[in-house]
């Protein structure tokens, strides 16, 4: 019998296949739509053609607890946190990028949250900003690594807002300025978003979706505190630590 | 979706709370349709009892402003007031009240008032915040009727007697005006009465916070933000104390049976800054089912005027008005803090960011960092709105009170 964590985040929902001792047996991320049930229903379709599973299901995330299933629900954050100190096995600082919310998590030597934050109310610095600014460009999102690789100038982008933001961006192509250096500086403005949620002590690890899919975002965090990593699969780390803080439970 | 729900425990005092309500606003409603009585709206901290002794009956436009919020209307009434040119950003009560007023609603209607009862006079305190000067303003401007205000200091890290004795010549200030409005000449013994009968309810409220320093608390702050309403409206009258007795003895016989508020209270806390008013009965279950219980708050603490004294009415009034948390510095705030975190076994404090009511929102100076650091009791900051909800990310609030909540046990 296998045990399956869910993410069900607000634009991705993110299953993992755990065994009895914790460790990954597989993953899937499917997008999450208006259906929370619909999009877990894939994800156990997909880990029970190879795999017998075992109920209740742990689940974190927005649709944490709309799932018809037996479900053991669990915050995202100490889900994370979790995940984290299993791997790294040591005092750090956490920022997760998603696509709703930014995080910032500290967890000590010990492996408990000491302090977290969630982005304010604005969108800015999240993946929603990203697709917000990459449908007013008329770029996919998948093309702005290519576009930001070829950046030779460091915009900044100031607003707060997304909508603000969208209006400085125009301000900035209206002034000539090239499709490659505002999608850098839009990086750069995500970075920056991140940077202020807290002061950032031990090594700084970088997670969710959002880095996953633009690996640059890492590149522009090490610039601003080098002893900064982003494991790989960082997107499923939350599903994966639903099922790891319920696993001693279960077990006795 | 598999949990099962828990809900806090009801108290039995809420029927004497309603009739002792019911009366408040009968007596304002007789006065506004016979004239039997001047009416004189007040702020919720200005100085009621000096108007109840002249024989006004008083209203207060925040119990309002709550009343709307709580009743979940204030997204409708918020976007009149923006209309008219009143900023998103600005208090919502104010908003909300003044949105309502001009669409000539208020659920005060379906107790039989035809509108909010007119004034016959306006009086202030900026001791909370400069705002409500422009709030009463615009009602002295509609109604043409006299406005009156004490203008305190703000920021008070000392209360100075330079300080106390402005501020008790401004309520001195007021009679001039009071007697002409209310037909009705100063009597500083019905004054001297008014502010003892306020003495014993700020004392019998406070009595009433404290029973929450018993393990389990039989009392959270839900229940409090709504039996406050007789220390807010009613303080100086004899209603309102013998409202406290009531629930104080209830409280105490649940303490003596070692009733709790929470079914299963395992953590406390303390709230800092506005009540989410929209979100009141949400948020009680959802603190009940993480076995917590918000112990004490910096909103319901703020109607404890227990430095009132009878036996020197203007300089005590003074004084009590002043020494308001809402009135001091932030060292002094952190020390009131610090007390409360000991006095009621805290284990974690949340500290609500009120968009619109920055006066009342203590975590935007480094406050919050500053006590965690002092006292290693951890915070969590959650960004919302005392009446506009469109302020409140409700599912990012859950989550992160809930991760809040892990942080405590863990910790435990």
């Amino acid at each position: 019998m296998h045990k399956v964590g869910i993410d069900l985040g607000s634009s991705y929902t993110k299953g993992v296949l755990v065994d009895t001792e914790g460790k990954i047996i597989d993953s899937y991320v499917v997008k999450t739509g208006f259906d929370f049930n619909k999009a877990s229903q894939k994800i156990i379709d997909k880990f029970s053609e190879s795999h017998k599973i075992e109920y209740p299901v742990y689940t974190c995330g927005y649709g944490r607890e709309q799932l018809d299933l037996p479900t053991v629900t669990n915050s995202e954050i100490t889900a994370l946190a979790k995940a984290i100190y299993t791997m790294y096995k040591k005092n750090c600082s956490i920022i997760d990028i998603g696509g709703q919310d930014t995080k910032y998590v500290k967890i000590t030597e010990a492996g408990i949250v000491e302090k977290f934050k969630v982005n304010r109310k604005c969108a800015a610095g999240t993946g929603s900003f990203l697709e917000e600014i990459a449908f007013r460009m008329d770029v996919p999102p998948s093309e702005f690594k290519e576009y930001a690789e070829q950046a030779t100038d460091n915009i900044k982008i100031n607003s707060y807002c997304t909508v603000f933001a969208v209006s400085e961006i125009i301000g900035l192509i209206k002034n000539g300025n090239k499709l490659p250096n505002i999608i850098h500086g839009i990086y750069n403005s995500i970075v920056d978003r991140c940077m202020e949620m807290s002061l950032i002590e031990h090594t700084l690890i970088i997670t969710g979706g959002i880095p996953a899919n633009h690996p640059m975002i890492l590149t522009l965090f090490k610039k601003r505190y080098e002893d900064c990593v982003s494991p790989d699969q960082s997107q499923i780390l939350a599903a994966w630590g639903c099922v790891l803080l319920n696993l001693n439970k279960t077990k006795s | 979706m598999n949990d099962i729900k828990k809900e806090p425990a009801k108290l039995n005092s809420v029927n004497d709370l309603r009739k002792t309500m019911d009366g408040y606003f009968g007596r304002l409603n007789e006065a506004s349709l016979t004239g039997n009585k001047k009416i004189a709206w007040c702020t919720s901290v200005g100085p009621a009892e000096i108007l109840y002794s002249m024989g006004f009956e008083v209203y207060f436009p925040e119990n309002h402003g709550a009343m709307l919020g709580a009743s979940k209307m204030a997204d409708k009434y918020i976007p009149v007031a923006v209309a008219h040119g009143y900023s998103p950003d600005i208090c919502s009560y104010l908003t909300t009240d003044i949105g309502a007023f001009l669409l000539n609603e208020t659920p005060l209607q379906k107790s039989g008032f035809k509108s909010v009862p007119k004034p016959d006079i306006l009086v202030y305190n900026t001791n909370q915040c400069k705002e409500v000067n422009d709030w009463f303003s615009f009602y002295a401007r509609h109604f043409n009727v006299p406005i009156l205000g004490i203008h305190t200091p703000l920021s008070l890290k000392e209360l100075t007697p330079t300080i106390i004795n402005n501020i008790a010549e401004q309520f001195k200030e007021l009679i001039p005006e009071l007697e002409k409005v209310s037909d009705q000449k100063f009597d500083i013994d019905k004054f001297r009465e008014t502010v003892r009968l306020s003495h014993e309810g700020c004392v019998l409220w406070r009595k009433i916070l404290e029973t929450a320093k018993h393990k389990p608390s039989p009392i959270n702050f839900f229940d409090s933000v709504i039996h406050m309403g007789p220390i807010v409206v009613m303080r100086g009258t004899q209603y309102a104390v013998d409202y406290y007795k009531i629930l104080l003895a209830e409280l105490e016989e649940k303490i003596k049976n070692n009733n709790s508020s929470i079914p299963n209270e395992q953590f406390r806390i303390y709230w800092d800054g506005m009540p989410l008013w929209y979100k009141l009965s949400s948020m009680s279950k959802l603190f009940a089912n993480l076995d917590t219980c918000i112990v004490a708050s910096t909103y319901c603490n703020s109607w404890i005027f227990d430095s009132l004294d009878p036996a020197d009415p203007f300089m005590s009034s003074a004084y009590a008005y002043c020494a308001l948390f809402i009135v001091r510095a932030d060292d002094e705030k952190e020390k009131v803090l610090e007390n409360l975190i000991n006095d009621f076994s805290i284990d974690g404090i949340i500290y609500h960011d009120s968009k619109t009511c920055p006066r009342n929102s203590n975590n935007r100076f480094g406050l919050q960092t500053r006590l965690a650091v002092k006292t290693k009791i951890p915070y969590l900051e959650i960004n919302g709105d005392l009446c506009d909800s469109r302020c409140y990310s409700e599912e990012q609030s859950i989550i992160a009170i809930e991760t809040f909540i892990d942080q405590l046990a863990a910790n435990a």
